[in-house]
């Protein structure tokens, strides 16, 4: 499902030039559950935005979902993210002035298209995460709990084979994101899909199948010795 | 969900400034399609209304465009006035060469009273305005009953009577000629299509002519020449519409008019005082216009002959003048067009700063629809989107205002100059002006929607708001 080989994202910081992440080599098969974690600037986030199709890395060889990322255009890859790849961040990113429902449907709009049963498929997945009653709120009249739960239901809308979640639990208490992350997993584990979830969290690391550390995938360790992340698996 | 409803959405969370913005949208629209709705349907106005009008005869000293404009469309007050005998003369060309009269008819007017707060100008005249005038070269039809009885032998009767009458008094004579009374038979009224549907008159309804216009000084009803409606005419989508016809005798008779009904015609050196104990010659009734039709190509130029040196009377030709007036007009439509384009230009300027200054706090929220897979077009079609749409629902109310200003101003734009706005007319053009306008909003949103579609993604979804 993802294979990344030498891959190296540097920004431009005036005359200086900032190394943000460098993975040699990555495996992720499909419908597995893996956690990146690392401490705080190893570049989970910017790993995550490469495999996203988000950012285009300075160098390496991207393959995600049966897609050569770094071969393929932006228009392309935001095609590519449309269709095969859901997305859940730390602050959930739901647009405040559209419903549960429509917020969800702007992953379809965006995705596979809006049109057809999209609705229906909406409507039902907000059932099934206990939303029913809510899809017609908007984000600021609902609980962080709810909100997460929209927000992984606009993850799922288009049937993605990858959901990247980026510490989907940052911005609330650990039970209840707890439940919702486990739901989510259980939606993910019953359907096939892969997941990739980038945390500091060791608690969400751990409901995870696998865990890589990235900081063990820097560039300095991974040019000489090919791969090189440590992982935990259970 | 559809790229359209984020755009409406975006344009529904920030509704001041939506409304802000559109206003000056509509203000420009209604602007434009005001100035293009006058012109229009001033110039099918004039054009079509000069239809039976061939020539005009009426006072010297006057302009022609102004016998034009009162005869035919109403408009202001008759300049001045003329003897019967030139109506005389133009019926049986008396006084020139030719032995035969040079026009088909010859009909006399005199006008100075209205009808009701709407001010429906009262004409009177003769039946020969329903048997002979030519609306097109028709006679006017009438939608019900039918035309009143007064013809030229009375008014020359009657003119005669009170000339005996006023001479009678000016020689100081012991036995005085009785003078004519109004009589019972000749009040009655045609009325125009727009006054009956307007005042909602049916025949046998009564009508009291107002002298002057109600509201302005001096006005007094004339409750003695009330008059039965006789017959409503059928719509000619000109002033004819908006006018009263009554006989001509009723005018002469009523109070306040029968004793300035004749013009003195003075001598060389003549004192005025003087003329007004002159004997008085009953073809010295006064009227306002006649309105005739010549035969053909050369009635038409002894007509301009006979008049050309005429001492008291001149001929207008509507076919000349009305052109004229609406070149005049179109010179001056045209410059306010210029106007409304500018304001229009101001308002795609102010669309284009008010999307443009909330692009910084939409940053985010648009990195947020690129991480869903949001195309930079999507995004930029969503801008645009929102500018098309401000503007095209401001093209629309901006219509909507033009057409209820139309509705609300029309008594007055009627009054003032003899248009009457139609306000339920919608045309091809105003279509196009949306198009237009809703296309110039798009333009205007380009600039933003570029600088939207460029946000760089992984930099905004990082910031936590």
């Amino acid at each position: 499902m993802i294979h990344l080989r030498d891959v190296q994202k540097s920004y431009s910081r005036g005359d200086q030039t900032v190394l943000a992440c460098a993975v040699d080599r990555l495996d992720i098969e499909s419908g597995e559950q893996v956690a990146l974690i690392g401490r705080s600037g190893t570049g989970k986030t910017t790993v995550l935005h490469i495999l996203a199709g988000i950012l285009r890395p300075d160098r390496g060889e991207i393959d995600v979902a049966g897609a050569r990322l770094d071969k393929l255009g932006e228009a392309a890859r935001d095609n590519h993210r449309g269709r095969n790849i859901g997305m859940v961040y730390q602050t959930f990113n739901l647009l405040q002035p559209f419903t549960a429902l429509e917020n969800v449907l702007m992953g379809a709009l965006f995705g596979r298209g809006a049109g057809g049963d999209a609705k229906e498929r909406a409507a039902a997945l907000l059932e099934k995460v206990g939303l029913g009653d809510r899809m017609h709120h908007r984000p600021g009249e609902l609980s962080v709990g709810q909100v997460q739960r929209v927000a992984i239901c606009r993850a799922l809308i288009n049937d993605p084979q990858l959901i990247l979640m980026d510490e989907p639990l940052g911005n609330q208490d650990k039970a209840t994101g707890g439940q919702v992350l486990d739901m989510m997993l259980q939606i993910a584990s019953d359907n096939d899909k892969t997941v990739v979830m980038v945390t500091h969290d060791p608690g969400s690391a751990e409901r995870m199948q696998r865990t890589v550390d990235l900081a063990t995938l820097r560039g300095d360790t991974a040019t000489s010795s090919g791969a090189t992340s440590v992982e935990t698996s259970r | 969900m559809k790229l359209i409803s984020i755009s409406l959405r975006n344009l529904r969370i920030r509704l001041v400034a939506t409304v802000l913005t559109m206003m000056s949208i509509i203000v420009a629209t209604a602007l434009y399609a005001a100035i293009l709705v006058m012109a229009e349907q001033t110039e099918a106005r004039y054009e079509g209304s000069i239809g039976g009008f061939q020539a005009i005869a009426g006072p010297n000293g006057t302009s022609e465009l102004e016998l034009v404009l009162n005869t035919i469309f109403n408009v202001g007050e008759a300049s001045g006035r003329i003897p019967l005998e030139v109506c005389e003369q133009l019926r049986k060309s008396r006084g020139s060469r030719f032995r035969r009269s040079q026009v088909r008819y010859a009909i006399p007017q005199a006008r100075g009273d209205s009808i009701s707060r709407f001010n429906f100008p009262v004409v009177a005249t003769i039946d020969e305005m329903f048997s002979k005038f030519e609306w097109k070269r028709e006679p006017l039809q009438f939608a019900e009953g039918g035309p009143f009885e007064y013809s030229w032998d009375e008014l020359v009767a009657l003119a005669t009577g009170l000339a005996a009458h006023e001479n009678g008094k000016r020689a100081g004579d012991e036995v005085i000629p009785e003078r004519p009374l109004l009589q019972k038979k000749w009040k009655q009224a045609v009325v125009g299509a727009r006054v009956a549907r307007s005042l909602k008159l049916k025949i046998g309804d009564v009508v009291v002519p107002v002298h002057g216009k109600l509201g302005e000084y001096d006005t007094h009803e004339h409750p003695e020449a009330a008059c039965a409606i006789v017959g409503i005419l059928e719509p000619t989508n000109s002033p004819i519409d908006s006018t009263i016809y009554l006989p001509i005798g009723i005018h002469l008779l009523i109070d306040g008019h029968a004793g300035g009904v004749f013009i003195n015609k003075l001598g060389a050196g003549q004192s005025p005082v003087k003329a007004e104990s002159m004997p008085v010659d009953p073809m010295r009734i006064a009227l306002t216009a006649v309105i005739c039709d010549p035969l053909d190509h050369m009635g038409s130029q002894i007509l301009r002959k006979q008049f050309g040196s005429h001492e008291e009377a001149q001929v207008a030709w509507p076919q000349d003048v009305v052109p004229k007036f609406l070149r005049q007009i179109g010179n001056a439509a045209d410059a306010l067009a210029v106007i409304a384009w500018l304001v229009l230009l101001v308002a795609a300027v102010s669309i284009t700063v008010a999307i443009y200054n909330t692009m910084n706090e939409r940053r985010r929220e648009i990195a947020i629809m690129r991480s869903l897979g949001a195309r930079r077009f999507q995004i930029l079609a969503i801008i645009t989107g929102e500018a098309t749409l401000l503007s095209f629902f401001g093209a629309v109310l901006g219509l909507v205002a033009c057409h209820s200003a139309e509705y609300f101003m029309q008594p007055t734009v009627e009054d003032l100059t003899g248009v009457y706005l139609d306000w339920t007319l919608f045309k091809v053009w105003e279509l196009w002006l949306v198009l237009g306008v809703s296309g110039i909003g798009a333009i205007a949103g380009l600039a933003p929607a570029v600088k939207g579609s460029m946000t760089q993604v992984a930099d905004n979804l990082a910031q936590n708001y």
